[in-house]
């Protein structure tokens, strides 16, 4: 048997800042139906069904419950990871090489709006003894990482910008992207300090939406039409503890690529990889999760990223489906939406988004759980 | 969007909780309350001191129950941000200055704001001590600890 597996479906529904007309679970089948489609099967065909939710996005408890209906696996094998997309894609990888399945489903969606005050669910994120401090806005703790990542490599605030504009300008071609927008360094700098040094533009803002990937073994990716080979995954958790964890650099983002890396055998990846798709859901995070994933030397990234390098166009095109800034940040599902994204890249369908010689894709994520995968 | 005109629910999620301190938790605050300095521990093997004090080695997995050592509370800022908004996102007027401490002699750290210091005066490395409750209104909380000041702006004298 076969070790390989693919990427034989993807499908989304585009990410909007509000979506009051459909429910997450309808916009769930409409991705679920688009993926069947793109890859070819029906959901008859589909062996075993991965779902990402938490609790406390969807405001109902044991949510594991309400996923399966939307996806047509209701009284069939569904499980549900509390975590980021890509252990979604990790569990259907594992589904597939250990030959329990040929064909997974996996799913995540996002109804942002329906939280009125976000910033309440990620207070409660912060350790109840010791973190939490009343009164202030949680991300108070990416003020105080973007802090020590510039401190220890002297990357200027300008760089971070950037990153905000080339986000923002990628996503005006990315038609499920909920943000494009023309903006100038000068917008982002002048935009309110929330925690400075972040500011209000160097958070990606929240949008709605669902996606669903199929998985497919090699023999059954044969008979689908467009096959997209994922060559390793790795996943990796930082502590739980604030106190024991890195400021400046993302440890768990090196460790998750290595292991990727390693799984595809690539062994320069800034020479073997032609772009990436990488967390920025705050805008410095994205020079951390560059360095962290030896795409770019340590303290370099942010000289490249002001050089135009990580442009649709640079040496190493970055987030050119706009990323959380330019799409929408959107929980658990950015990493499957970006996913997605990668693999229209490499099938050539990218259309305006499209990169040049897309063969080799890295695809990474990194809040507070991370991991990290590789196409 | 005018919620009046979308289909929409509004509802809460009102569950509460207690949260258990654990043994760890329980003789770090009862520590602070009592003595005003920090509990914590050490894992001889892995050479790391833990701040907030675990029960459990992460890096190998030892017990360390008994491995307790204290230290004063007093550090440097290793990183700080100037937060401008409340949880709702309603300007803080003034904003305050939440650090992460890295306590002397530890390998970890606290969070916490700094006090008597103007905003521009701030480094990253600066030599912070505990600014604490008196000890008779300690709870055995965060909280006992008010916050972080410069090491020459307090008063010469000894941690109570
Ligand atoms: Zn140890």
């Amino acid at each position: 048997m076969s070790d390989r597996v693919a990427v034989v479906g993807a499908g989304e529904v585009p990410l909007r800042p509000l979506s009051p007309r459909q429910s997450y679970r309808e916009m769930g089948f409409e991705a679920a139906t688009r993926a069947y489609d793109d890859a070819g099967v029906t959901h008859q065909d589909i062996d075993s069904f991965v779902s990402v939710c938490e609790d406390f996005h969807e405001g109902t408890s044991i949510t594991d419950e309400y996923t399966p209906d939307q996806l047509g696996a209701v009284l069939r094998p569904v499980h549900t990871v509390a975590g980021d997309g890509l252990q979604g894609v990790a569990a259907a990888v594992m589904l597939i090489r250990t030959g329990i399945a040929d064909l997974v489903a996996v799913e995540a969606h996002c109804k942002t709006s329906n939280i009125l005050a976000h910033e309440q669910v990620l207070t409660m994120a912060l350790d109840p003894s010791y973190e939490r401090l009343p009164g202030i806005t949680p991300h108070f703790v990416a003020g105080m990482e973007m802090r020590r990542y510039l401190h220890e490599t002297g990357a200027p605030e300008d760089a971070v910008a950037m990153v905000v504009v080339k986000n923002r300008r990628h996503a005006l071609s990315n038609p499920v992207a909920a943000y494009g927008e023309v903006l100038s360094p000068d917008d982002v700098l002048a935009s309110a300090a929330v925690c400075a040094p972040l500011r209000e533009r160097e958070i990606s803002p929240p949008a709605d939406g669902a996606v669903v990937l199929v998985l497919a073994s090699e023999e059954a990716a044969r008979r689908t039409p467009k096959p997209v080979w994922i060559r390793g995954v790795g996943w990796a958790s930082d502590s739980p503890w604030l106190a024991a964890r890195s400021w400046g650099q993302a440890s768990y983002a090196s460790l998750a690529t290595q292991m990727a890396y390693q799984m595809a055998g690539i062994a320069k990846p800034d020479q073997e990889i032609r772009f990436a798709e990488v967390d920025d859901t705050y805008a410095y995070k994205e020079l951390q999760h560059l360095e962290a994933a030896q795409l770019i030397p340590r303290a370099d990234a942010a000289r490249i990223v002001l050089e135009g390098g990580t442009r649709r166009g640079g040496r190493l095109p970055v987030n050119s489906s706009g990323g959380s800034l330019g799409m929408g940040y959107c929980f658990d599902a950015t990493a499957l939406y970006r996913t997605a994204a990668a693999v229209r890249q490499i099938r050539g369908e990218a259309g305006r988004a499209q990169v040049e010689r897309a063969a080799t894709t890295g695809t990474q994520r990194g809040l507070n759980q991370i991991e990290d995968c590789e196409l | 969007m005018n919620l009046t005109h979308a289909r929409v629910w509004r509802g809460t999620m009102p569950v509460q909780y207690l949260y258990t301190a654990g043994v760890a938790g329980e003789r770090f605050f009862q520590t602070l309350r009592r003595r005003g300095v920090l509990a914590v521990t050490r894992c001889a093997e892995c050479q790391v001191t833990y701040l907030p004090p675990r029960l459990y080695c992460e890096r190998c997995f030892a017990d360390l129950s008994q491995a307790w050592a204290e230290v004063a509370p007093g550090g440097r800022v290793h990183t700080y941000t100037v937060v401008c908004e409340d949880q709702d996102g309603h300007p803080l007027d003034p904003p305050q200055v939440v650090a992460f401490v890295r306590i002397d002699g530890t390998d970890g750290g606290l969070i916490g704001r700094l006090l008597r210091v103007r905003l521009q005066d701030v480094r990253v490395e600066m030599p912070v001590d505990a600014v604490l409750a008196p000890p008779r209104r300690r709870r055995g909380r965060m909280d006992d600890i008010v916050g972080f000041a410069p090491r020459r702006a307090l008063p010469r004298r000894r941690t109570p």
